[in-house]
């Protein structure tokens, strides 16, 4: 009896565990489906159904060649914006996080609760005041606009001051210090080349961040030339006939986009990111730490 | 070759009113191997590190052969140090390791290649120059350790309870070869233990604090034989000495109805509380009738030696905070059996007196 009765229960939470595994991962299969079909098929098919590879080509061929390349414009102007502000965020937000850990100055608890305050606040709440700045200092329309606020990451600096405080022993920095470093050979040649976890895991929250970032760039660009990709996506969702057909009457000369072809955008969009990770993921490699004292 | 001195050396942690170390004044002779024993929080490690430059010095000063150190940065000082955990740079190879205070210092790479070579050839670890810390034993870590500080030649070696993350039997071992290294290379080395053994075996000369304060800095010897006060007397030793509680009768020390003479005269009025040290071996049976009375409860056989606990009777009272057994050392094979009552008597001489307030020890023999 009792056997049968934790049957049933197993049986119970495979199913609610099937459900909603359904329903994170419907989405994204009919994303990936979508592009291989047409936009008739995509209404009057089997939302599972695969259209065909050459459709699939075709579409992909569409959306490419959209505007004059026009995607592939954005995504070059993405990675520069994200590489560099991924750059300038790694570069402030591991020292910092460092020294908050693991030096003594005036200020240091202060410092790490704002820090702490300003991670809660919402990124987009600093837009504006950020716009009014930029242009201030006569760097509205440059790429610097959009990759100099990265250099502000409280999370990544509150990672890095996790990590340090947890897995460096100060012991290591003191003996460092008596063997004749300074404070920035301690940093450079012990702290640094154990910190490449946690390196790598900020660059990749930073490169995340600047990639899917909407907001920053939707005020700080007025040309669609320096237009990342998700403000280009946004843009295509208004070439989409089926969205915003009043654009579209009969007999434009205008290109006009449809549903399969958004999707591929959307797929083109995040490829990036998944290949960021898979090569981030390599260099998170822990157990660094390994025998520097002894547990 | 250095002369290490303190100063009144204070240091006062944030957020305490207790000083960590209280006016030190203490100095470490040229080529000398002296131990900082007590127990733990008595400020031996913080007297260590303020030497190191990694804690401040809030009052007083330090100086190495005379010239102040106390506003030089750790790389300033040309000491090294061993630390209780090592400290090994995990990323770095053993070579690496040991060489990398001589990069910093940008001595020629063949110089510390030849350097790194001879020290490792000392430490016996040759064959292991190219790992890492984490492909080591603990003992071949230790000897990393080691060896990171005896490449640099420095003029002062400072070592934190090097052997505590060791075996027992390893412990031994190193202890020996530590001593013999020192005493090879004539570095003046400062080294903390909590271990009183470890202290006696190594050291030249042994301070003992307690409370961040010096209580006595002397030879083995002279702390085990003349302890200045009755804190190093029971720290000192293993069994720990016996303290009783006794007072000062006409011509000897009165412990419950037995008076154990006292040949000078005492500095004290009669009448007056004092406590009574006697270590285990200065113990021994007295005919019946005399000394003091003990009930055994438990007979330690070692083989070369045997020690007696016993429980004291006839209003003779240990000290406060002393164990609440007597401790005697016998011969083998001749110690009383367990249940039996004893009579023990103090050999010539052997009597130490405390001032039962104080704690200072008082001048006179028995």
């Amino acid at each position: 009896m009792a056997l049968s009765r934790r049957h049933a229960m197993h049986l119970v939470v495979l199913a609610i565990l099937l459900v909603f595994t359904a329903f994170f991962f419907v989405p994204i299969i009919w994303l990936f489906l979508a592009p291989t079909k047409t936009d008739g098929q995509l209404l009057t098919e089997s939302p599972f159904a695969f259209g065909s590879l050459s459709t699939l080509a075709h579409t992909f061929h569409r959306i490419v060649t959209y505007s004059g390349y026009s995607v592939l414009i954005w995504l070059k102007n993405s990675a520069i914006y994200s590489f560099g502000g991924t750059a300038l965020a790694v570069l402030a937000a591991i020292p910092a996080g460092y020294a908050l850990a693991l030096t003594h100055f005036i200020g240091r608890r202060v410092l790490l609760a704002i820090t702490l305050v300003v991670m809660i606040m919402p990124a987009t709440a600093l837009v504006l005041p950020l716009f009014l700045e930029i242009n201030k200092l006569g760097l509205y329309g440059t790429i610097w606009a959009l990759i100099l606020p990265f250099g502000f990451f409280p999370f990544g600096v509150y990672l890095t001051y996790i990590y340090f405080s947890a897995t460096i022993p100060k012991d290591l920095l003191a003996a460092a210090r008596i063997d004749g470093a300074g404070e920035w050979r301690v940093f450079w040649h012990i702290a640094l080349p154990l910190a490449r976890p946690i390196v790598a895991l900020v660059g990749f929250f930073a490169f995340v961040a600047s990639w899917n970032n909407f907001f920053l760039p939707f005020v700080m660009t007025y040309d669609s030339s320096q237009y990342p990709i998700q403000i280009g996506l946004q843009q295509l969702i208004g070439s989409t006939a089926s969205f915003n057909p009043a654009n579209y009457s009969a007999g434009s000369s205008i290109v006009v986009l449809h549903r399969p072809d958004l999707a591929m955008a959307v797929i083109i969009a995040i490829a990036p990111v998944l290949l960021v990770f898979l090569f981030a993921q390599r260099s998170l490699v822990t157990g660094m730490l390994a025998g520097a004292t002894k547990e | 070759m250095a002369i290490v001195t303190f100063e009144a050396a204070t240091r006062t942690y944030p957020n305490s009113h207790r000083p960590a170390v209280d006016g030190l004044d203490l100095e470490v002779r040229d080529g000398e191997f002296l131990v900082l024993v007590g127990p733990s929080g008595c400020g031996k490690t913080t007297t260590l590190r303020m030497l190191a430059g990694l804690e401040n010095v809030d009052a007083g000063d330090i100086s190495i052969d005379g010239k102040s150190v106390v506003n030089l940065a750790p790389r300033d000082r040309d000491i090294a140090m061993v630390f209780q955990n090592y400290a090994l740079y995990p990323h770095m190879s053993v070579a690496q390791n040991m060489g990398f205070a001589l990069r910093m210092a940008k001595v020629p790479k063949s110089e510390i290649d030849e350097r790194v070579r001879a020290a490792a050839k000392i430490l016996d670890i040759e064959e292991y120059l190219e790992r890492k810390p984490r492909q080591l034993s603990g003992g071949q870590r230790q000897r990393v350790a080691m060896g990171r500080a005896i490449v640099r030649q420095p003029r002062v070696f400072l070592m934190d309870e090097p052997l505590s993350n060791l075996d027992a039997k390893l412990r031994v071992a190193t202890r020996a070869e530590i001593a013999a290294l020192q005493r090879n290379l004539g570095v003046t080395t400062l080294y903390v233990t909590h271990d009183q053994v470890e202290a006696m075996t190594m050291g030249d000369r042994v301070a003992v604090m307690k409370d961040g304060v010096l209580q006595q800095c002397d030879t083995p010897r002279a702390l085990y034989d003349e302890p200045a006060n009755v804190f190093v007397g029971g720290f000192i030793g293993s069994p720990s000495m016996n303290l009783l509680e006794g007072t000062v009768g006409d011509g000897g020390v009165r412990l419950g109805s037995t008076v154990i003479p006292v040949t000078e005269s005492l500095p004290i009025p009669v009448g007056a509380p004092v406590t009574v040290g006697l270590r285990p071996e200065s113990l021994a049976l007295a005919p019946a009738g005399g000394g003091i009375p003990a009930r055994v409860s438990m007979v330690e056989e070692l083989g070369a030696e045997a020690f007696v606990h016993a429980r004291p009777a006839d209003g003779v009272g240990m000290a406060q905070n002393a164990e609440s057994m007597i401790v005697a050392r016998f011969e083998p094979r001749t110690a009383p059996a367990t249940g039996e009552l004893i009579h023990l008597r103090a050999k010539d001489g052997s009597m130490l007196l405390f001032d039962a307030s104080s704690g200072d020890r008082i001048r006179a023999r028995s």
